[in-house]
């Protein structure tokens, strides 16, 4: 067992408490934590669907761009914020296990701590003309 | 390894008539390694006595400071060894973005607040931030991992042949996480608890004063048990006792302590509240099978 970073906890802790929808990355970029409103918005809980690579999480929600293309999950605005260690804002367009389609905002910002970046959180809006779920 | 506890109470120092059994010196437990190695874990007003009890001679002492909280570093200025010229003294601490654990901790050791600054200390001091991987100290191998609390705040392990101490005195492993299901790897200070000889964790409030208490750093009981019980210790001090509660009403929290303990499938006789100038042994695991037999 590998122990967790305490910030890592501590986000998860956070957003456990949150009601917008908020996806947690560790310092690698893999997927380890989405919170219930996410869950809502996706249709699946994370206690169901556990901690996923890029490629399961790419066939399960997409997310894709304004033309309807997969984004390649390197591109997403969590990866690049972990990877690059700074903010990364997109619209983007995921879709849920019913198979709506939502339009969001996301927003995602690295945890920095003293020893470098831990990992990356991303909360995500419904866009005004989003078709999908009302806010969580 | 030999560990003695100097200072059992937390927040500030609760002397008097009311706290004489489990007393009222804050955080220092004294740690005595099989090569003979002296280490103190924090410098709260505990150290004070366990300075006293040192022999007058050359020797190299490790603090291991948690955090710095006041209760935590109090003791430090009234600790005799660091006034005799012949003693090394070398201190631990988390780091922090801010500033250096020295000038961190001369904030405390320096005009107004006390008579001596660090630079006048007559012993040879110097000051460590805890490195990230494990390090040896003596015949032990130290690890120190971030834990919930308030600011940058460490607990530590400490393994010495087959014997592990965990020391966890300031620690909230329970805000916003349900411990009984939440995965190990992300439960706080799991991994340096983690099937431990002994568990010394915070056990500050009892779990009705808990709810007007939430995020200020410590467990209640329950917290406490079930971190005890997730990660395996084999025996388990409650520590960091609130200044406010007297004897007695530890005698309470401990009675409901020990019930909640066996509901929780633990064995009745590895958990206790930490009492002043106690001393547990930790004998190597093999000599700990002879002696079952
Ligand atoms: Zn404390
Ligand atoms: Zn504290």
């Amino acid at each position: 067992m590998t122990q967790r970073p305490l910030e890592l906890i501590l986000a998860r802790n956070l957003m456990s408490a949150l009601s917008t929808p908020a996806f947690l990355v560790d310092e690698g970029g893999l997927l380890v934590f989405y919170n219930e409103a996410a869950g809502m918005l996706l249709g699946k809980r994370f206690e169901e669907l556990g901690t996923v690579g890029p490629q399961e999480w790419g066939s399960l929600f997409g997310p894709f761009d304004e033309n309807g293309e997969p984004i390649p999950y390197d591109e997403l605005p969590l990866v690049t914020a972990v990877r690059g260690g700074r903010p990364a804002h997109a619209e983007l367009t995921v879709r849920s296990t019913d198979g709506t389609h939502h339009e969001v905002e996301v927003s995602a910002f690295p945890i920095q701590t003293p020893h470098g970046s831990q990992g990356a959180i991303a909360v995500f809006w419904p866009t005004a003309n989003g078709n999908g779920a009302e806010p969580a | 390894m030999k560990v003695k506890l100097w200072g059992t109470r937390g927040s500030i120092p609760a002397p008097g008539p009311e706290t004489i059994r489990y007393g009222g010196n804050t955080s220092c437990v004294g740690v005595t390694l099989s090569d003979g190695s002296m280490l103190a874990l924090d410098a709260g007003t505990g150290i004070r006595c366990l300075g006293l009890a040192l022999p007058d001679e050359p020797a190299r002492l490790h603090i291991l400071l948690t955090h710095l909280h006041l209760d935590h570093i109090q003791g430090l200025v009234f600790f005799a060894p660091a006034f005799r010229p012949q003693t090394e003294i070398v201190i631990w601490g988390p780091a922090s973005p801010e500033a250096s654990l020295r000038d961190r901790i001369a904030r405390y050791i320096s005009a107004p607040l006390s008579p001596v600054e660090v630079r006048e200390l007559p012993c040879d001091v110097s000051f460590r931030h805890c490195p990230e991987s494990e390090w040896e100290i003596g015949s032990a191998r130290i690890r120190a991992a971030s834990v919930t609390h308030r600011g940058p705040t460490l607990g530590y392990r400490i393994d010495d042949g087959d014997s592990s101490l965990a020391y966890i005195p300031d620690h909230e492993p329970a805000l916003g996480a349900d411990l009984a299901q939440m995965d190990e790897d992300w439960i706080s200070g799991f991994a340096l608890a983690r099937d431990a000889s002994l568990l010394i964790h915070d056990g500050q409030y009892t779990d009705a004063e808990y709810p007007c208490h939430v995020g200020w750093g410590h467990s209640a009981t329950s917290h406490a048990l079930s971190f005890a019980r997730r990660t395996g210790a084999e025996r388990t001090l409650l520590f960091h006792h609130d200044p406010l509660h007297s004897d007695d009403q530890l005698d309470e929290l401990g009675a409901a302590a020990q019930q909640q303990w066996v509901e929780l499938g633990g064995d009745p006789g590895t958990l206790e509240l930490a009492v002043e100038r106690s001393e547990v042994e930790l004998p190597a695991r093999a000599a700990k099978a002879a002696a079952a037999v």
